[in-house]
């Protein structure tokens, strides 16, 4: 069954849908998002995780003379979202732990070195996408450090920071990140596992690499052998972002994601859908899954 | 550390996201995978003892449908445009992408890279398109990401070019 919840609680629990919504104005548009995850119907453990958070400049200006107030009031907007998925692997709880463990990591790192973002000349950019990579980068330290370098748990990040228009992407393992554009679907990163490996590299034939299961196997991952893409794509008002963990694309293809996210009103009804549709399919893994709509202020 | 940003620029397909693999990680992927949006890699050369990070853009190609958008060259110190030796479209193109990237990015150093030329037997460029190039400017190496052949140079003669054109202002 799932059901609504406090987000920190119910997302511990790991075994219903737990929806965190966040909504905020930024001019010339509204962000509107939510994070849903689920067990699935196989699977009594969740090793998803997800964190929606926005990120603003800390100036609260408490009394001044100065006659139009209303200046310093964007000082106080939330200026970026960060949007995380992360599903973790690894024996026992193991993986749990891992995915649990970065997106903390990946929260805590930000928030630290977060002052960065509102200058975006083409240094400063450079040194922002710097710092979302060490982000992930201190994730996969803190899990080597707790579990060791070699066969311990791993997960996969998907993050997304939105700084609007530009949602700058740090990625490793095979969630996914796409985006809707007047109907048609775009996936944002690439797969990382040894089956596109070895069939991009030309080794293997796809069916050969599916036959062995290498599509089951990261190519890169936090706390295992990691390698991050890195990039940035820059959004429209209408566009809606999403990312998911495999639990979601191994049931629904872009089709049916596209046209999911195309005719649900809000971010909340369209996560609910998505997961609704993998768990109909089958729900043969844990499935996460972040929406983010930009709509016209 | 000198940074300088390096926009790869052209038509889909050219084969922009092989030359940075190529040179980044020494991989070439068999399969064609269309980038979305901008992928960044980096890299460290050394110029004239110096050493420079490389910070590529390498930006989704121009379709029927889509142009190069501009926002993504905004601030490039350097442009590596792509051209796919066995499509002589995307040669003919070149000039139109070069007015979109230099009305963005004013005019920095750029370097053309007629790629694929392992392809001998597809291969649709002559002399005189290169001697054309020159004409206009543009300094351009035939390349391979497949084998590596051109790709190195590429790259070094970009960074080399952009940290000259940084000296000289």
């Amino acid at each position: 069954m799932m059901e609504q919840g406090r987000i920190a609680d119910d997302a511990r629990a790991g075994t219903t849908a737990v929806p965190a919504r966040h909504a905020t104005k930024a001019a010339p548009v509204r962000i509107e998002c939510t994070g849903l995850t689920h067990a699935g119907r196989v699977r009594s453990n969740n090793e998803d995780h997800f964190v929606i958070a926005s990120m603003r400049k800390s100036v609260d200006v408490t009394d001044t003379n100065v006659e139009d107030r209303e200046v310093f009031s964007v000082l106080q907007a939330p200026s970026a979202h960060l949007l995380v998925v992360a599903d973790g692997v690894g024996g026992r709880s193991g993986g749990r732990i891992a995915s649990g463990m970065a997106v903390q990591t990946i929260v805590q790192y930000l928030s630290e070195a977060v002052g960065c973002y509102q200058r975006m000349d083409v240094n400063a950019e450079h040194e922002f996408l710097e710092h979302l990579t060490s982000a992930v980068q201190q994730s996969h330290d803190r899990i080597q450090s707790e579990f060791g370098s070699q066969g311990g748990p791993a997960t996969t990040v998907t993050m997304v920071t939105l700084v609007w228009p530009r949602a700058y992407f740090v990625h490793a393992g095979d969630s996914r990140a796409y985006f809707l554009r007047d109907g048609r679907l775009r996936q944002i990163t690439q797969d990382q596992t040894m089956g596109d490996l070895m069939v991009d590299i030309g080794v293997m034939k796809e069916d050969e690499a599916r036959k062995g299961g290498l599509f089951d196997v990261l190519a890169s991952a936090v706390g295992g052998e990691l390698s991050p893409s890195v990039g940035l794509v820059d959004l429209q008002p209408d566009d809606v972002l999403m990312l998911c963990t495999d639990g979601l694309t191994r049931h629904l293809d872009d089709a049916r994601i596209a046209s999911t996210l195309a005719a649900a009103p809000d971010s909340a009804s369209a996560c609910k859908s998505l997961i609704d549709g993998a768990l109909q399919e089958g729900g043969l893994d844990n499935v996460t899954v972040v929406v983010a709509r930009c709509t016209p202020a | 550390m000198i940074q300088k940003k390096i926009c790869m620029v052209g038509m889909f397909g050219t084969g922009k996201t092989s030359l940075v693999q190529r040179y980044v990680y020494s991989m070439f992927s068999q399969k064609y995978h269309s980038t979305v949006g901008v992928k960044v890699d980096r890299k460290e050369v050394q110029v004239d003892g110096e050493t420079v990070k490389l910070l590529l853009w390498d930006i989704e190609g121009r379709t029927a449908e889509q142009d190069i958008p501009a926002t993504y060259l905004k601030g490039a110190h350097g442009i590596v445009y792509v051209v796919d030796g066995t499509r002589r479209e995307t040669l003919d193109q070149l000039e139109s992408i070069q007015e979109t990237a230099r009305r963005a990015a004013g005019s920095v150093p750029s370097v053309v890279a007629l790629n694929k030329c392992d392809l001998t037997a597809e291969w649709k460029l002559k002399d005189k398109d290169e001697t054309a190039l020159r004409r206009r400017a543009l300094h351009s190496i035939q390349t391979s990401a497949k084998l590596g052949e051109g790709v190195e140079q590429v790259f070094q003669w970009v960074a080399a070019a952009t940290v000259n054109a940084g000296l000289a202002r």
